[in-house]
C-alpha cells in the first residue's frame, strides 16, 4: 500500500485551528489536579469509546544524556518495561498483551514518555503497570545486556535507511557539541560504554514526581481517576531537585557549509538545509507557524508547488520548525534523484528566497490561516491524542487556554507579523547542507555552494 | 528502527478485526464500582448502536453513511474498486499513478485548485493505493462539507489527464518508487517476495509499478483506465462524522448522480498455477544487518480460514509476548525484529514473515529459529491462555481502529469493497471467538507448508547496487 504523499508532512506542520468550523471546537472540561507527592495529574472524560489513555511525561531526555554516555535516556526509557516491581519483562508483556492494551516508554530529545492504552474495563491493570514501569523498574542486568545489543544493532541497521542516516548527521552538523545535537539512540562507542548503572542511576536522578506529568483522557470519571492517582503514587516521594534545562541556545553559525555523508549505493539522494529556529514558547509562535505552512507545510505550500508539483524533482518536500524548551531548529527535507541533486536544492533556495524578500500574497496568508484552523480539530479526535495535547500544554508552559484560543491566535496574524517572522526565523544565507549521496557525484553536484566535508554515515 | 512491513496504514488494515457485539458482556470485576472507569462496560459496537445506512444510488454508486457528533468534522471516503489487480504487464503502476493524477486537474477544477481549495477550506486530504483497491479521503469541518462534493464529483465526471500534469507527475511517481523500492531494503524484498511467489496472479507485480512501465504508460492507456475503472458503479462513497444524513445524501445525489455508469469492468483472471516447491530469491545490496521475507500461499476473502490466520498472526508477532518476538529476540537474541503481514485480500495472497537479524547473524539462522516456531504452532496450536490472548488483542485493535471519523470510514469501506458488505464488520469479533486451538493448528498445517512457500534474502554486498558508483 502506497500513499499520494508522506503524511510526516503535514504533521510536521504543527497542530492548530480555524474560522471554518461549524461550530466552535468544545472539548469536554480538564480537571487538573497536583498530588500530594508533586505529580501534576490532567484528566479529560471522552465516552465515545470505552477506552483509556494514560500518558506520563518526565522532564529528562537526550538532552540529559552525559557527554560520551549519549542514548543512556533511550537505553533507560526502553528498560523500564523490562521488569518491574514483581514482574518480569516477560511478566509485563503478557499482562498488558492478555488485556488487548499497550504499554510503551521512549525517550525523546527532553522527555520520556510512558503511554498506555486499556479499554475501560481495564483501567486498573494499565494503571498498575504503567505506574510500576515508572517508579519501581528493576533493571534486570540481563535485560540491560538483551537491550544494550539490541541497541547496538539498531544503531547499524539505521545506517541502511538514508532518511535516518540524514537526520541522525544533521544534529551534529547544524548544533556542534550541544546537548540537544545527538540521536536519542546515541552513538556505537557512547552505547558500548553504557552500564547497568548508569542506567539506574539516570533513573533515580530525573524520574521524580515534581519531575513528571500524567495525563489521563477516556472513558472515565475524573474526580475517580483523582483520587486513584493520589492511591496508585503515594509511594512515589519527590525526591532532590527539580533539573534545570541541561542547555543553552546555540549561536548561529554564518554563511554556508556543506556536508556530504558517504552512501555511494543510493540512486536518491536525502537532501537537508538547516540553521537555528526559536523555542516552543515563543512569543512569534503563531506568525511563525502561518509563515511556514506558506512555505513547506500543507500541499499546496510554495515548496510542495514548485519543488514536486510543478518540477517533478521529489516525492516530498517539507519546512518545519524544531521547537525545544530552550532552543529550536528549522529545517528544509527532501530527496531527489542523484541527477537532479543541485537543481533540487537551487530551486528550493530560490523558493525560499523570493518568499522572504517579496513575502506572501494575501490570498497565501488567509489560505495557510485557514488550513491550519481546519486542521487542529482533526487532530484532537482520538483519546491518546488529547492527552499528547494536554501534556504539550504543561510540559512548554504554554496558555491553559491553547486550545480554546488557538483559531483566534492563528486568525490574528496579520501581513506583518507574518513578514516579520519570515525575515527573522528563516533562513537563506546561513544554511547547513547535508545530503546522503555518493560522494564523488555529490562533490561535482554541489561545487561553489560553500567548503564541503564528506563522512562517513555513524 | 526495524524496517515496517509497509506503511503505516497497512499496519492499521492489518489488524482489522471485527465490530465487538459481545464487548459489554465482558464480566464486571467485583470491586468494579470503587474503580474509574470501570463502572460498567460501554454500549458496544453493535449494529444496532453503531448505525450504518447504506444506499445504491441509479447510477450503481454506493454510499455508505454513519453519524457521529462528537467534534464538528467529518470524513469523506472515496474507495474505487481498482488496484494493482486490475493492471497487465506494460502498465503495472497505472492504478497508483491515477492516485496522483485524480489531484491533477477535471473539467471546472483546473490543476493545482482541488487542493488550493481544500486547503483554503481547512481540509486536509490523502490516498492510498494497493492490490486491491485505490482510495481516497477528505477530513474537513462539517460546514465545508459541499466542498468536497463538488471536487471529487467533478473527477469523477470529468478527470482531465492533461499532458503537462501526466508528463511532470510521472516523475513524481517515479521518485517514490526510489524512496519505497529502489532505496528502501524491505522495499526490495517485498517486491522480490510477491514476483517469485506468484506466476500467473496479477499480484505478482508491484503496486508503484516497474520502473520501465512508469516510463511507457501512454495517455491513451489512462483515457482508457478512467473510463473503465472511475465509474460510479465501481465506486463507494463513505461519509462518516458531523452531517445530517438525508441532507448529506440529497447532496451526494445532485454532485454524483448525474455520472454515468460504465460498463463493469471483466473482473481480473487469477490463473496462478498450484506451487510445487520452494522459492527463493536474494537481492545482494549494501546492508549491515542481513534481513529476509518469507511469504506462504494463503487463502482469500472467500475463505473462513482468513479469520484463523489473523489469529496466528497475533500469537506469532503481536507484541512482546508473542511467539517470534520470544523466540528470536528474547530467547534466542538472534533477531532485531520478527513480524508477520497478513491482510485479507480478494485473491489468494502471502501470509508474510519479516525477519531482521542481528549484526553477525546469519539468514540460515534465523530461517530455522522461524521454522522452529512455526513448526511447535503448528502440531501443538497454541494454550487457551494465548489463545484468550489474541482473541483480546484483536478485538481491542478493532475498538482502537474507530477512534476518528477517518477511522470508521476507512473500516467501513474496506468491509464494503473486500467483503462485499459492511456488515462482515460486526460480525468478524464473533468469528475470531469461535476460533479454537484445533483451527489454528488445522489452518496452520494447512498454509505453513515449506513446499509453498517462498523466501527472498538480503545477502548484504558491498559491491552491490551501486549503479550509481563512478
Amino acid at each position: 500500500m502506497i500513499s499520494r504523499w508522506l503524511t510526516a508532512a503535514v504533521l510536521s506542520a504543527g497542530l492548530t485551528s480555524g474560522p471554518v468550523l461549524a461550530t466552535p471546537l468544545r472539548l469536554p472540561p480538564t480537571t487538573r489536579a497536583t498530588l500530594k507527592n508533586g505529580l501534576v495529574v490532567v484528566v479529560m472524560p471522552t465516552h465515545r469509546l470505552p477506552l483509556v489513555d494514560f500518558r506520563l511525561v518526565v522532564r529528562a531526555g537526550s538532552v540529559n544524556d552525559p557527554v560520551g554516555k549519549e542514548g543512556l535516556a533511550g537505553l533507560t526509557a526502553e528498560l523500564l518495561t523490562q521488569g518491574a516491581g514483581a514482574r518480569s519483562a516477560r511478566q509485563i508483556a503478557e499482562e498488558i498483551a492478555f488485556v488487548g492494551g499497550t504499554l510503551s516508554a521512549n525517550a525523546g530529545t527532553e522527555q520520556i514518555v510512558v503511554t498506555c492504552e486499556v479499554l475501560k474495563k481495564d483501567f486498573a491493570v494499565g494503571l498498575e503497570l504503567l505506574r510500576d514501569v515508572t517508579v519501581h523498574p528493576t533493571f534486570p542486568a540481563e535485560e540491560f545486556a538483551r537491550k544494550k545489543d539490541e541497541t547496538l544493532g539498531e544503531i547499524a541497521s539505521n545506517k541502511d535507511d538514508p532518511a535516518t542516516v540524514a537526520n541522525n548527521a544533521l544534529g551534529p552538523f547544524l548544533l556542534g557539541q550541544s546537548p540537544l545535537a545527538h540521536p536519542t539512540i546515541g552513538w556505537e562507542k557512547s552505547v558500548d560504554s553504557l552500564t547497568r548503572e548508569d542506567v539506574a542511576e539516570f533513573h533515580a536522578r530525573h524520574v521524580h514526581p515534581e519531575n513528571a506529568m500524567l495525563a489521563v483522557v477516556g472513558d472515565v470519571e475524573p474526580s475517580a481517576v483523582v483520587a486513584a492517582m493520589e492511591k496508585a503514587f503515594s509511594g512515589w516521594s519527590a525526591g532532590g531537585t527539580k533539573p534545570g534545562d541541561a542547555y543553552t541556545p546555540v549561536p548561529q553559525a554564518r554563511g554556508r557549509s556543506l556536508l556530504i555523508v558517504d552512501k555511494p549505493e543510493v540512486t536518491q539522494t536525502q537532501i537537508r538545509l538547516a540553521c537555528m529556529g526559536v523555542p516552543r514558547n515563543h512569543p512569534d509562535y503563531y506568525p511563525i507557524t502561518v509563515a511556514n505552512t506558506i512555505l513547506g507545510a500543507g500541499f499546496t505550500s510554495r515548496l510542495v508547488n514548485e519543488i514536486r508539483v510543478v518540477q517533478g524533482l521529489t516525492y516530498s518536500i517539507s519546512s518545519r520548525f524544531g521547537m525545544f524548551r530552550n532552543a529550536g531548529t528549522f529545517r528544509i527535507s527532501t530527496f531527489t534523484k542523484n541527477e537532479t541533486i543541485r537543481k533540487t536544492i537551487d530551486e528550493t533556495l530560490t523558493v525560499v528566497k523570493a518568499l522572504l524578500e517579496a513575502g506572501p500574497s494575501e490570498e497565501e496568508l488567509e489560505k495557510a490561516k485557514r488550513y491550519l484552523t481546519g486542521q487542529f480539530p482533526l487532530g484532537l479526535q482520538a483519546p491518546d491524542a488529547l492527552a499528547a495535547q494536554l501534556l504539550d500544554i504543561e510540559f512548554y508552559g504554554l496558555d491553559a487556554k491553547y486550545v480554546e484560543t488557538y483559531a483566534d491566535r492563528i486568525n490574528a496574524v496579520t501581513m506583518t507579523d507574518c513578514r516579520r517572522a519570515l525575515k527573522s526565523y528563516f533562513c537563506v544565507d546561513d544554511l547547513r547542507i547535508l545530503v546522503v549521496s555518493n560522494p564523488e557525484v555529490a562533490k561535482k553536484a554541489l561545487e561553489g555552494l560553500g567548503p564541503i566535508e564528506v563522512q562517513e554515515p555513524q | 528502527m526495524p524496517h515496517a512491513l509497509r506503511t503505516g496504514c497497512a499496519l492499521a488494515l492489518a489488524l482489522i478485526t471485527a465490530a465487538a457485539p459481545g464487548l459489554a458482556a465482558k464480566k464486571k470485576s467485583a470491586t468494579a464500582a470503587s474503580r474509574p472507569g470501570a463502572e460498567g462496560s460501554a454500549p458496544a459496537l453493535s449494529p444496532a448502536a453503531f448505525k450504518v445506512e447504506r444506499h445504491t444510488m441509479k447510477n450503481g454508486l454506493v454510499v455508505l453513511t454513519h453519524e457521529d457528533h462528537s467534534v464538528p468534522t467529518c470524513t469523506f471516503w472515496q474507495w474505487f474498486k481498482l488496484g494493482s489487480r486490475n493492471e497487465r504487464p506494460g502498465v503495472t503502476g497505472i492504478s497508483h499513478y491515477f492516485e496522483h493524477m485524480m489531484f491533477n486537474g477535471s473539467k471546472n477544477v483546473p490543476p493545482k485548485e482541488y487542493d488550493k481549495i481544500l486547503e483554503s477550506s481547512g481540509g486536509y486530504s490523502n490516498a492510498f493505493t494497493d492490490r486491491d483497491m485505490t482510495a481516497y479521503y477528505e477530513d474537513i469541518a462539517s460546514d465545508r462539507l459541499d466542498v468536497v462534493f463538488r471536487l471529487d464529483s467533478d473527477r469523477m465526471a470529468s478527470l482531465s489527464l492533461l499532458p503537462d500534469q501526466l508528463k511532470s507527475e510521472i516523475e513524481v511517481v517515479k521518485e517514490e518508487r526510489r524512496l519505497r523500492t529502489d532505496n528502501d531494503i524491505a522495499g526490495m524484498l517485498d517486491e522480490q517476495l510477491y514476483a517469485n511467489a506468484f506466476l500467473a496472479s496479477p499480484y505478482r507485480w508491484p503496486v508503484v509499478g516497474w520502473m520501465g512501465d512508469l516510463n511507457r504508460i501512454t495517455r491513451e492507456e489512462c483515457v482508457e483506465y478512467f473510463r473503465t475503472y472511475y465509474a460510479p458503479n465501481n465506486c463507494i462513497l463513505v461519509l462518516t462524522g458531523d452531517f445530517d444524513t438525508p441532507a448529506a445524501l440529497a447532496k451526494v445525489e445532485s454532485s454524483f448522480g448525474a455520472i454515468p455508469a460504465q460498463t463493469p469492468p471483466a473482473p481480473p483472471v487469477d490463473s496462478e498455477p498450484e506451487q510445487r516447491g520452494e522459492r527463493k530469491a536474494e537481492v545482494h545490496y549494501p546492508a549491515e544487518n542481513v534481513s529476509f521475507q518469507v511469504g506462504y500461499k494463503a487463502p482469500s476473502v472467500a475463505s473462513e480460514d482468513i479469520y484463523v490466520l489473523d489469529v496466528l498472526s497475533s500469537i506469532l508477532s503481536d507484541g512482546e509476548s508473542s511467539r517470534l518476538h520470544q523466540a528470536l529476540v528474547y530467547q534466542q537474541q538472534i533477531a532485531l525484529d520478527a513480524s508477520t503481514f497478513y491482510r485479507t485480500r480478494l485473491d489468494p495472497t502471502l501470509f508474510e514473515f519479516y525477519v531482521e537479524m542481528k549484526p553477525g547473524k546469519t539468514a540460515a539462522e534465523g530461517q530455522a529459529a522461524l521454522d522452529a516456531v512455526i513448526d511447535t504452532l503448528s502440531r501443538q496450536g497454541p494454550s487457551a491462555r494465548e489463545l484468550q490472548k489474541a482473541k483480546n488483542l484483536l478485538e481491542a485493535a478493532f475498538v482502537k481502529s474507530l477512534k476518528t471519523n477517518n477511522g470508521v470510514g476507512e473500516q467501513l469501506g474496506f468491509y464494503e469493497h473486500v467483503f462485499g458488505d459492511y456488515n462482515a464488520m460486526f460480525r468478524t469479533v464473533d468469528r475470531y471467538r469461535a476460533v479454537t486451538a484445533e483451527d489454528c493448528r488445522r489452518v496452520a498445517q494447512k498454509v505453513f507448508v515449506p513446499l509453498r512457500r517462498t523466501v527472498s534474502v538480503l545477502v548484504p554486498d558491498k559491491e552491490a547496487g551501486a549503479e550509481a558508483r563512478p
